[in-house]
């Protein structure tokens, strides 16, 4: 910054924006020499002639730097000050205390007020400018770092509105609830943990006899674990599977997702639960890797847990994963969950777990699946103490009348 | 999660002390790295102290058990606690990573503990 001691260099000086200065002096004499060495340094220059007036013309013309003179009538320099600092609108805005006697205690209260800086009426040209030009200089950081916070929040608003779209499109690849064949009928809650979930289900008819469903976990959290979500569903498509095989055996559908989704070299994988459900026989054929929220719940009431220990997708590129089959009977209702559920911790921790889970299934056992699925959902948060599981967390139930 | 690299004849120890979690992924998967790239052939997993393993921490056990295959290596796990077992458990993990109770069964690669 320039040291100018003449009025020329001054002008030389001069700030390549014209910045405003606002001076607030009830002394007409002192205020209109203090207005020409200002409008001297090429500075516009607004006036106001007490406090009250000063503080509305700062709030209305946002000036770069406000010099205020300590004592005036209406309200004074200090109380300007305060004020400022307390309005979250002007609260960053560059303040001078002007005084004609500057004793340490009175900058020292000045300073705790709100002053940035202080000036002497005394100080000479010299030192007025180069407290002008100080204080323009932080006024210009402060305003570089307040736009550079502004174009932040678009920027963030930009990408929570990418975010909310790409969320809107994974809930577009989840089934609608209803009936899905004759004498079976599907419902579903889910709660993705943050806006882009990378729990995903769905159920679909085979064939005229039968039909399939799942429920895939993506491991980790956020954006890629959802597109990686996104491409497995895609692939668990019925008419995409039958390029691979001819019959619905959820063991070779999972064979193959094996071979199709290795390890991420981060690490990152699925678990996958895959049901084929065939009328004729009423007999269901389940695999899981790695995915353990799988039940039936029978009309008689008993729980019965569809998991077996096999190795999530991707860990091993050739397991034989086996497949379990068992009857459905009339009445029976099959629910697949995230793990999220039943890991739901409560505060103190302690994991809402399957016990609790089939207590509370058992009590709404009356209830259509419709309601009997949000219960569940509202009981497992009721636990975790809040709507925002630390997981995601997906329902998906099939009612089977047979 | 503190890790401290314990050389022993025939292999090197890892004792993990914390959670096997997304939170610490890089720390776990630098010092096995580490090990693997210094032509370590058999690295021991000590889970004693380890309390709690979610499902990153699964992946990256499978991740590391793959990556020293590739180099004709092997990975081992040692006394991992009832809770943390019976999660590896459930993903079938034990196929991948053998489980042992004391060092020198897990050295010697003899009869899985149960």
């Amino acid at each position: 910054m320039s040291t100018a001691n003449t009025d020329t260099a001054s002008k030389a000086a001069a700030f390549s924006t014209t910045a405003t200065v606002l001076l607030v002096d009830d002394e007409p004499v002192s205020r209109l020499s203090m207005v020409a060495r200002l409008k001297r340094m090429g500075l516009r220059v607004l006036e106001a002639s007490n406090g009250k007036e000063g503080l509305a013309i700062l709030r209305r013309e946002r000036p770069d730097l406000t010099i205020l003179d300590w004592v005036m009538p209406e309200m004074d320099g200090p109380t300007v000050c305060e004020q400022v600092r307390q309005d979250p609108d002007i609260h960053s805005s560059q303040l001078i205390l002007m005084t004609s006697h500057d004793q340490p205690e009175q900058i020292a209260e000045g300073l705790a007020r709100g002053a940035d800086d202080f000036l002497s009426k005394s100080a000479s040209k010299q030192e007025i400018l180069a407290r002008v030009q100080s204080g323009l200089r932080a006024a210009s950081l402060v305003r570089n770092i307040e736009s550079t916070r502004d174009q932040l929040r678009i920027k963030q608003a930009e990408l929570e509105g990418e975010l909310q779209s790409a969320a809107s499109y994974v809930r577009s690849l989840l089934p609608a609830a209803g009936p899905v064949a004759p004498g079976i009928h599907m419902s579903w809650t889910y709660r993705p943990s943050l806006a882009l979930g990378g729990d995903l289900f769905n159920c679909s008819s085979w064939d005229e006899h039968s039909i399939t469903f799942y429920i895939l976990d993506a491991s980790g959290h956020g954006v890629s674990p959802a597109l990686r979500a996104a491409s497995l569903s895609t692939f668990l498509r019925a008419d995409n599977l039958r390029h691979y095989m001819d019959d619905s055996d959820p063991a070779r559908m999972m064979a193959e997702a094996n071979r199709q989704y290795p390890l991420t070299e981060d690490g990152s994988y699925f678990t996958l639960w895959i049901g084929s459900f065939d009328r004729r026989t009423g007999q269901l054929r389940y695999t899981t890797a790695g995915h353990g929220g799988a039940l039936i719940h029978r009309q008689n009431e008993t729980v019965e847990w569809l998991t077996h220990s096999q190795l999530p997708l991707g860990f091993e590129s050739d397991t034989q994963y086996k497949s379990s089959a068992i009857q459905v009977t009339d009445g029976d209702r099959v629910i697949l969950m995230s793990d999220g559920i039943y890991e739901a911790p409560a505060s103190t921790g302690e994991l809402w777990g399957t016990t609790r889970l089939e207590a509370t299934l058992m009590a709404h056992r009356s209830a259509p699946l419709g309601e009997a699925l949000p219960a569940l959902m509202a009981e497992a948060e009721r636990w975790n103490g809040s709507s925002v599981f630390p997981d995601d967390a997906a329902l998906l139930g099939l009612e089977f009348r047979l | 999660m503190q890790i401290k690299e314990r050389p022993i004849p025939n292999a090197v120890i890892l004792d993990l002390n914390g959670d096997l979690t997304y939170a610490h992924r890089d720390a776990f998967k630098s010092a096995v790295e580490t090990l693997r790239q210094k032509g370590c052939r058999h690295v021991i997993l000590n889970m004693a102290d380890v309390r709690f393993v979610d499902s990153s921490g699964l992946g990256l056990l499978a991740l590391v058990s793959q990556n020293f295959k590739l180099n004709q290596g092997k990975v081992s796990m040692l006394s991992p606690q009832s809770y943390v077992r019976e999660i590896l458990g459930l993903a079938n993990i034990p196929k991948l990573i053998p489980v042992f109770d004391n060092e020198q069964d897990a050295v010697n690669g003899k009869a899985q503990a149960a």
